[in-house]
């Protein structure tokens, strides 16, 4: 499984629910301005891509990965499966260097929700209000009920297969489809949760528990993470981006874009992007950069120009800084009854009861976890670098495999200046600047994970398991770095994405949180998207994308 | 779509008997034109042993198919095969008058109500015992309650069948009530029953298919017609009730289609058969309510016997 030549071009692109199918696709000529112009075909992109052709502008993708069939190119095999993941040159940095690769990345159509856990959760409503009503992190520029809309657009597109009644949150509308049934690994932590008094549910996934369309349902094999190769789960590469294609957008994959070009007016003209062994360039009216958290400010810092020599949008300086990342210590034990936690998807429980309590904490912030299901290879992984485990130790322990369960949470962890990505000297293959991601933990980020650590022991042992212990090493989402916000000295970009400094210039993917919370946040990714894309096409009524 | 020729075979054959069983119930089961010249005798209520049959075969498919998959973890799940298979052989004999001996004939009926209350009891102590108790979750994924239930009705209507044929009167009673009436009750319960069931796992569907609605708009409206006829003043026909009760077969029937359609949309679909026919929309499942529909059909033609017995004493 490696195209690695472009498969969409001449007017069709791969159809992901078939084995060598294609499905027509617009073909837009270089030099005639597109209306939107987007970099990076995943959560954020591929979503406001659909969207925006759905509202009737023209759109093209560029896309750094290929574009998958999963149902041809997705193997049941761990190792085989690693070209998902952005594995180019990066150096880590700080105290605490995050671990890049698959754990937080994704390179193709459909970016990270390829190859992602497909946990499909809301944040507190106060979290966007952080500053305000928490005391700590700082305000959205929006709320949550700009944004409940949204999110119910984004689950009903994404068909999340939820619990009929969801214990945390505001009242909403049911999820569109069921619940699956949780796994024993799952069953741990109910039966945990119930034993201490706090709240479980079955996760809500975008994997679908019944027939959609195309979509069979979930199979339970497990493979989520590393490419669902019967296309029940739904990611942007089999939900918006077939969508987008069907209303008149283009996608180029294996186009990397280089650099976003400014004419002497400030405003956006178009990106340079390398396909095919060459460097090309596509004219756009507007641009927006959907690279993710890292790839994202790379871009704009890469764009400097003698107009912007600090970098694009970057007249606060804040582009690159506040990265955030949900840490995720573990907590492991073994049970006597056969668990077999590689049985479905990775998380099936969750307990999101320190999400929304605010008692009893040492720390500011909040953390959801959830039952775990890693596949053998990672699970070996993991015990070898964070026990040191090798040899005999590592094949005794690696016995017990049918016998684990544990927990993970998602740690919210503070946006702190310090935490940020910027450009080293070394270049990659195509000759840009790689980033350099610098991180620490605060103070307030160890305590929650001491937290979490201690909640999740005492809950494995409630529930029957012994010899636990825990690590702390683990890393997922990357966030922050571009933030939203109302002011333009103290943020990059306004509630809708748009760049205080350049008018025609849109970030729209996780970037923008300016906190991230304790859940994973695609689904907030995807439901800022839908937003930023419904405002555009109000501003387009009004006459006020300025340079279109 | 491509199913292998062994499984193919065994399936038509399976099908053939049920259905040869059936439309010799069912034609049985017509209004008695001249219920002056044709007695009503021994050996004759061959419309409720169909639908006896009918029920029995679906729960020993249904069951063999969901206790395969729940790998026989308790010995007592072989239970309902047997039992079942024993009210389906039973109501067979008596459709086509094999040589099987009344009381043996009861008995199995007797194991089928015994063993569909046991499982009842087991059943929902399994939906109780999974954390969170009762629940939606545990609703969609414990052991279904009604499963139990339907092995049991089927039992009831084959010792109805029995006593039926017990009874040389042409106005044959149960619990000292007119049985036509009774059995019309009963069939609208278990009507409603089925119909809770259906509208659970459908739900749990999502309804992601608009055809999974008609089993919750079509069945309790022929529950409630059986109902009527059950409590009204007696009539000697019942032509809305009696066409409707068809097109509650025929539904019952469509839902096998339908589901084998939704075992095709599964990974793999029909190719993967071994694996989707057990994780798929169950096929034996949806003509339970054929086999309720003719238990209907026999009640309206007890009823209207009553009805014609009545004109002769002069009431
Ligand atoms: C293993 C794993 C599990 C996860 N599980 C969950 C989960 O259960 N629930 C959840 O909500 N979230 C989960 N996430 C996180 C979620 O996938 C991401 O937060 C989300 O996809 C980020 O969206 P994005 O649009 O910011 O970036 P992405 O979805 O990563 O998309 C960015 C895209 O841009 C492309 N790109 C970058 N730079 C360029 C360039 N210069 N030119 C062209 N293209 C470029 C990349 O190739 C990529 O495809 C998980 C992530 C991983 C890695
Ligand atoms: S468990 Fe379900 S979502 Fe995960 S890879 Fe298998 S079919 Fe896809």
């Amino acid at each position: 499984m490696s195209p690695e030549t472009p498969r969409a071009k001449d007017g069709r692109a791969p159809d992901v629910f078939s084995r060598g199918g294609w499905t027509p696709m617009r073909d837009y000529a270089l030099s005639e301005p597109v209306d939107f112009l987007i970099v990076g075909a995943g959560a954020g992109g591929a979503t406001l891509g659909c969207r925006l052709a759905e509202n009737g502008f023209s759109v093209v993708i560029l896309e750094a990965g290929p574009f998958w069939r999963p149902l041809e190119d997705f193997a049941s095999d761990e190792l085989a499966q690693q070209t998902l993941f952005w594995t180019d040159d990066r150096l880590i940095a700080g105290d605490d260097p995050i671990a890049l690769g698959g754990n937080n990345s994704g390179r193709g159509v459909g970016g990270s929700t390829v190859h992602y856990s497909m946990i499909a959760l809301r944040f507190r409503p106060e979290w966007f209000k952080c500053r305000s009503q928490l005391g700590y992190g700082f305000d959205w520029p929006i709320t949550y009920d700009d944004l409940a809309p949204y999110y119910e657009e984004a689950e009903e597109a994404l068909k999340v297969a939820g619990p009929v009644n969801y214990p945390w949150g505001p009242p909403r509308r049911r999820y569109p489809y069921r619940p699956h049934e949780v796994n024993a690994a799952g069953l741990v932590l109910a039966r945990g949760a119930e034993k201490l008094g706090v709240g479980w549910a079955a996760t809500p996934l975008t994997t679908v528990s019944a027939p959609r369309g195309k979509s069979p349902p979930c199979v339970y094999r497990g493979f989520c993470n590393y490419g669902c190769s019967t296309n029940a789960k739904q990611s942007a590469l089999t939900v918006w981006i077939p969508r987008a294609l069907r209303a008149g957008a283009q996608v180029r994959d294996l186009a990397m874009a280089g650099r976003i070009d400014i004419d002497p007016r400030g405003r956006a003209t178009g990106v340079e992007y390398f396909r095919e062994g060459a460097w090309r360039f596509q004219h756009a009216r507007n641009v927006v950069v959907a690279g993710y958290a890292i790839e994202t400010p790379r871009l704009l810092l890469n764009s400097a120009c003698p107009l912007f020599p600090k970098g694009l949008a970057n007249s606060s300086g804040l582009v690159g800084t506040h990265l955030t990342t949900h840490a995720g210590p573990g907590a492991w034990a073994t049970f006597d009854e056969a668990i077999r936690w590689y049985k479905g998807p990775p998380n099936m429980a969750v307990t999101e009861h320190w999400n929304y309590t605010d008692q009893g904490k040492d720390f500011v912030g909040g953390y959801a976890f959830m039952s775990q299901g890693p596949l053998p290879m990672a699970w070996a992984q993991t015990l070898a670098t964070t026990r040191g485990l090798w040899g005999a130790a590592l094949r005794d322990e690696m016995r017990k495999y049918n016998h684990m369960a544990g927990f993970v949470p998602v740690g919210e962890t503070e946006p702190r200046a310090q935490n940020c990505v910027t450009l080293a000297d070394d270049v990659d293959q195509y000759g840009l600047r790689i980033p350099k991601v610098i991180f620490s933990y605060s103070e307030n980020d160890k305590r929650l994970q001491r937290h979490a650590v201690a909640f999740m022991s005492e809950m494995l042992a409630a529930a029957g398991g012994y010899d636990i212990w825990t690590n702390f090493k683990d890393t997922s989402h990357l966030l922050g770095t571009c933030r939203m916000g109302d002011d333009p000295t103290t943020s990059v970009v306004d509630a809708d994405g748009r760049s205080w400094d350049i008018p025609n210039l849109w970030i729209c993917d996780g970037s923008l949180f300016p906190t991230c919370g304790g859940v994973n946040p695609s689904l907030t990714i995807q439901a800022l998207a839908c937003r930023i894309a419904d405002r555009i096409s109000r501003l387009a009524a009004t006459g006020s994308l300025a340079s279109a | 779509m491509r199913t292998k020729p062994l499984p193919a075979l065994a399936g038509g054959v399976v099908l053939g008997a049920v259905v040869g069983v059936v439309m010799r119930a069912v034609t049985e089961a017509q209004p008695s034109e001249k219920p002056a010249t044709r007695s009503y005798h021994a050996d004759k209520p061959t419309g409720l042993s169909g639908a006896a049959a009918l029920l029995a075969a679906s729960v020993l498919a249904d069951s063999a198919l969901e206790h395969y998959r729940g790998s026989f973890e308790n010995p007592a799940m072989v239970a309902p095969l047997i039992s079942s298979a024993l009210t389906l052989g039973s109501s067979a004999g008596r459709i086509f008058s094999l040589s099987r001996t009344r009381p043996s004939r009861q008995k199995a009926f007797v194991l089928s109500i015994a063993v569909g209350a046991a499982g009842l009891g087991f059943h929902i102590y399994n939906v109780f015992k999974r954390p969170g108790g009762l629940s939606w979750l545990n609703l969609f994924y414990g052991a279904p309650v009604g499963a139990p239930a339907a092995l049991s009705i089927s039992g009831w209507l084959g010792l109805a069948a029995e006593r039926l044929a017990a009874q040389a009167a042409p106005a044959p009673r149960f619990f000292g009530l007119p049985a036509g009436r009774v059995l019309a009750a009963f069939t609208s319960l278990a009507l409603i029953g089925d119909v809770a069931e259906v509208a659970l796992f459908h739900f749990r569907g999502a309804f992601q298919n608009p055809f999974m609605y008609a089993p919750l708009a079509l069945p309790p409206i022929a529950a409630g017609l059986l109902a009527k006829a059950a409590v009204a003043p007696i009539a000697k026909t019942h032509l809305l009730t009696r066409a409707w009760l068809w097109t509650t077969f025929l539904l019952g029937m469509a839902g096998t289609g339908f589901h084998a359609y939704g075992v095709s949309r599964a990974m793999g679909g029909w190719r993967n058969w071994s694996q989707n026919l057990i994780d798929g929309p169950p096929l034996p499942a949806p003509p339970s309510f054929s086999a309720l529909s003719v238990a209907g059909l026999a009640a309206l033609s007890l009823i209207e016997r009553e009805a014609h017995a009545g004109d002769r004493q002069g009431r």
